[in-house]
């Protein structure tokens, strides 16, 4: 009788320097959790120090309170807490530098540009705090996994996401009897309209991160798409795309002026501000600052939903802000517990964003948010959750596309067609530079 | 049969029969020699040198070419042997050979327009006149700027609706009005952004150039010049045939370290156009720098910084050895 043979045991035997291993983990584990469901930090974190690299917030008066809000939380549970403030873009860089040296910060945010996929090896897992963050506030939007997961592991804490509406002139539509920008055609009969009377419009055509988000924005919701959902092969050669291409060239010659070519991420901001601009895509800033620079266009200036497409379609592709936390970071229990009483406090960080932090998790999203839905000019932005993207859309946000996104390919499509370079010719360049980038890491 | 090496064959066998301690005895005597010593003093005083140039220069490079042959990407310290396939891929890249392109270019013109201004400047700086010591001051206050503070008011006088240039020539009625035809985009259009980054360059380097001039022009001997003019020799005939030569060395090493300077300036095209418009304004660096740290894949970033050393070496080559000639 087979149950009167041994059993082979050497498959199932554990060894002990294993066993202490995992109930080891998994006290810890535990007691992580028990601490972040009572909300209490563990006592072993007096005494340490946490050092945050975060970005110059476009909101000056948010990192006023981020860094005073850090403080206390140090204050409270005995925690040396230092914040550095760098540009954005500089970043990558010191990112990469801190990987060589081995030691640094150990919470580093990353805007727009979310290397989690890159160092993932290097970054704390997250997946327990995230779940829980998930679940106390009722789930995740469905766009916020994309840069942060890797292997059904996550390594960052989406913190919020900045949006891009379209920001459009009500007194001067209304003068000429236009419809709202409800969809890209009536944005485009718009500044075909007001361009002859001195009021274009502009999208950047250039190398900068606005032109990244914008042409995605009217790619996807023109039905488009970057990669397949995998996120493994490039999917831009398609008749939505072209439609897509010629609709963006049709748009910078009836409505826009060569000015485009040349502009930086704070070129619109400032083109509103100037009273000339009929309508921009861009994020609030640009809104926010003209009630100190021009309060006539402020008063006039409305917030619209993401344009639709042809087929009702809204995609709007935001900036991710993400924290990451360094695996050889000596502190790596203050790095999620910091990051928990953080997203405990979103909504005073929207608060003190102005409105400009939008909310990752459901129960933050809900009507009415915190600012923007006590202004009837803002309301609208509670609508967008529902409609966020992240660069590679419908795919994940991948190394291969932040690559893409670095070497501004997609833009520089646009522009060569808008240049006057034959949609098939443009799309022949960007498909033959989004393989050769792909197929490099399908290689390694 | 033993065969003995040709030469000497007695002495040969002479040294291999000979016992070990004698040829150390025989080392060591060389060791006390005063020729062993010099030349051991010599390399001593050679070593700090030596090392600071192996460590400083020889690592990094060495470094960057194990990069460019390997996969290596920021976030992953095990890097594998790829041979050539970085070099291979930014090969296939239109971008590469735009940046190539650019890149000489804009090496080319930068130096010739450094040179005039450099020259010219120089010559003014060796007059006499009042407040000489505040303007020789003064003149080096771009290059002594913040790159990021001085390219950023660039930006703005490049600005395509505030463009004080702009306005400039609009006032002058050089131009037409703030969205006319005539209206220049200067980080828009692609020849004028690659001149605008140029002209940064220049801006921002030629003082260096005249400094140098300048301090090779006070090298020369007045009376040299004096015999010169006496000999009937004309303003241009003494600047060729008396100034230049006895200033070469300097000439080569100011042109050296302009070379390497403008090849390698990453600030001024990032800060300004990150390339744009479209790969108008793109150069190695920048590319390097994009795809190296920004995407992370340092090792086709490093590749194609290694790029640069093809255009450099000869360069540098030619220079030193034609200095070294005339040393001799």
């Amino acid at each position: 009788m087979s149950d009167l043979q041994p059993v082979r045991m050497d498959h199932v035997s554990v060894a002990r320097r294993r066993f202490l291993k995992v109930t080891g983990a998994g006290v810890a584990g535990a007691s992580l959790l028990t601490m972040l469901e009572a909300r209490q930090a563990p006592a072993q974190l007096r005494g340490t120090t946490l050092r945050i690299l975060t970005w110059s917030h476009f909101i000056p008066a948010y990192d006023v309170w981020f860094d005073k809000f850090a403080a206390q939380w140090g204050e409270k549970n005995g925690v040396k807490v230092r914040v550095d403030h760098i540009p954005h873009l500089e970043i990558p860089a010191r990112m990469a530098a801190e990987f060589a040296a081995g030691t640094g910060h150990d919470l580093i945010l990353n805007n727009s540009t979310i290397l989690a996929r890159l160092y993932y090896k290097s970054l704390v897992d997250m997946t327990d705090i995230y779940d829980q963050l998930g679940k106390k506030y009722g789930g995740w939007i469905p766009a916020a996994k994309s840069p942060i997961e890797v292997e059904g592991r996550i390594y960052g804490i989406p913190m919020y996401y900045i949006l891009l509406p379209m920001l459009w002139r009500k007194d001067l539509f209304e003068a000429n009897g236009l419809k709202p920008p409800d969809t890209w055609e009536l944005a485009r009969v718009a500044a075909r309209t007001l361009k002859p009377k001195g009021n274009p419009t502009g999208m950047a055509f250039s190398h900068c991160n606005d032109a990244n988000l914008n042409w995605r924005s009217l790619m996807f919701s023109f039905g488009a798409a970057e990669t397949d959902p995998s996120g493994d092969n490039v999917m831009i050669d398609s008749k939505e795309m072209r439609e897509a291409l010629l609709f963006a060239k049709a748009m910078f010659d009836e409505g826009m002026t060569p000015e485009v070519f040349s502009w930086d991420d704070a070129s619109d901001n400032r083109f509103l501000a100037s009273g000339i601009a009929s309508w921009i895509h861009d994020a609030i800033s640009a809104y926010r600052t003209t009630e100190s620079t021009n309060p006539p266009v402020f008063k006039s200036t409305f917030i619209g939903l993401e344009p639709a497409g042809p087929g009702g379609k809204r995609v709007s592709v935001s900036a991710p802000i993400v924290f990451l936390g360094w695996k050889f970071s000596k502190n790596q229990p203050a790095v999620k517990e910091f990051l928990v009483h953080l997203v405990d406090n979103d909504k005073e960080g929207m608060i003190q964003s102005t409105g400009y932090n939008m909310p990752f998790l459901n129960d933050n999203a809900k009507k009415p948010m915190p600012i923007i839905g006590a202004d009837p000019k803002m309301q609208v932005l509670q609508d967008f959750p529902k409609i966020v993207a992240f660069f590679g859309y419908p795919g994940p946000y991948t190394p291969q596309i932040q690559e893409v996104a670095n070497l501004f390919v997609l833009p520089d499509i646009f522009t060569r067609v808008a240049r006057g370079t034959s949609v098939d010719e443009a799309l022949k360049w960007g498909v033959g530079e989004y393989r050769r980038i792909f197929s490099k890491y399908k290689r390694a | 049969m033993t065969v003995l090496p040709a030469g000497d064959g007695a002495e040969s066998t002479t040294r291999a029969a000979a016992p070990p301690v004698a040829r150390r005895s025989s080392a060591a005597a060389w060791w006390r020699t005063n020729t062993s010593r010099r030349l051991a003093f010599g390399y001593l005083l050679l070593a700090p040198a030596a090392l600071y140039v192996a460590l400083l220069v020889g690592v990094p490079f060495f470094f960057s070419l194990y990069l460019a042959l390997s996969d290596a990407n920021v976030g992953d310290p095990v890097a594998t042997f790829v041979g050539l396939e970085n070099f291979r891929a930014a090969w296939e890249m239109d971008t590469f050979w735009a940046a190539l392109r650019n890149s000489v270019v804009f090496l080319v013109v930068a130096a010739v327009f450094k040179s005039l201004l450099g020259t010219s400047l120089a010559f003014l700086l060796l007059q006499n006149f009042k407040g000489k010591k505040l303007v020789r001051g003064l003149v080096v206050i771009p290059f002594t700027l913040p790159i990021s503070v001085s390219v950023l008011s660039w930006k703005w006088m490049y600005d395509s609706q505030f463009s004080v240039i702009n306005w400039g020539l609009h006032t002058a009625g050089l131009i037409g009005a703030y969205g006319s035809e005539s209206w220049p985009i200067w980080l828009g259009q692609p020849h004028l952004a690659l001149i605008a980054c140029i002209g940064v360059n220049v801006w921002r380097s030629f003082p260096f150039s005249a400094i140098v001039l300048l301090a090779g022009f006070t090298s020369v001997p007045l009376e040299v010049l004096d015999a010169a003019r006496v000999d009937g020799c004309s303003f241009f005939q003494r600047f060729r045939h008396v100034v230049t030569p006895m200033i070469f060395p300097i000439l080569i090493i100011g042109f050296l370290f302009d070379t390497v300077f403008t090849l390698s300036d990453l600030s001024v095209v990032y800060l300004l156009t990150q390339g744009g418009p479209g790969s108008a304004t793109q150069i190695l660096p920048v590319l390097a720098y994009q795809i190296g740290i920004q995407a992370g894949s340092l090792g086709r970033g490093a590749a194609i910084a290694l790029m640069l050393v093809p255009l450099l070496f000869p360069a540098l080559f030619l220079m030193l050895r034609n200095l070294k000639r005339r040393d001799w």
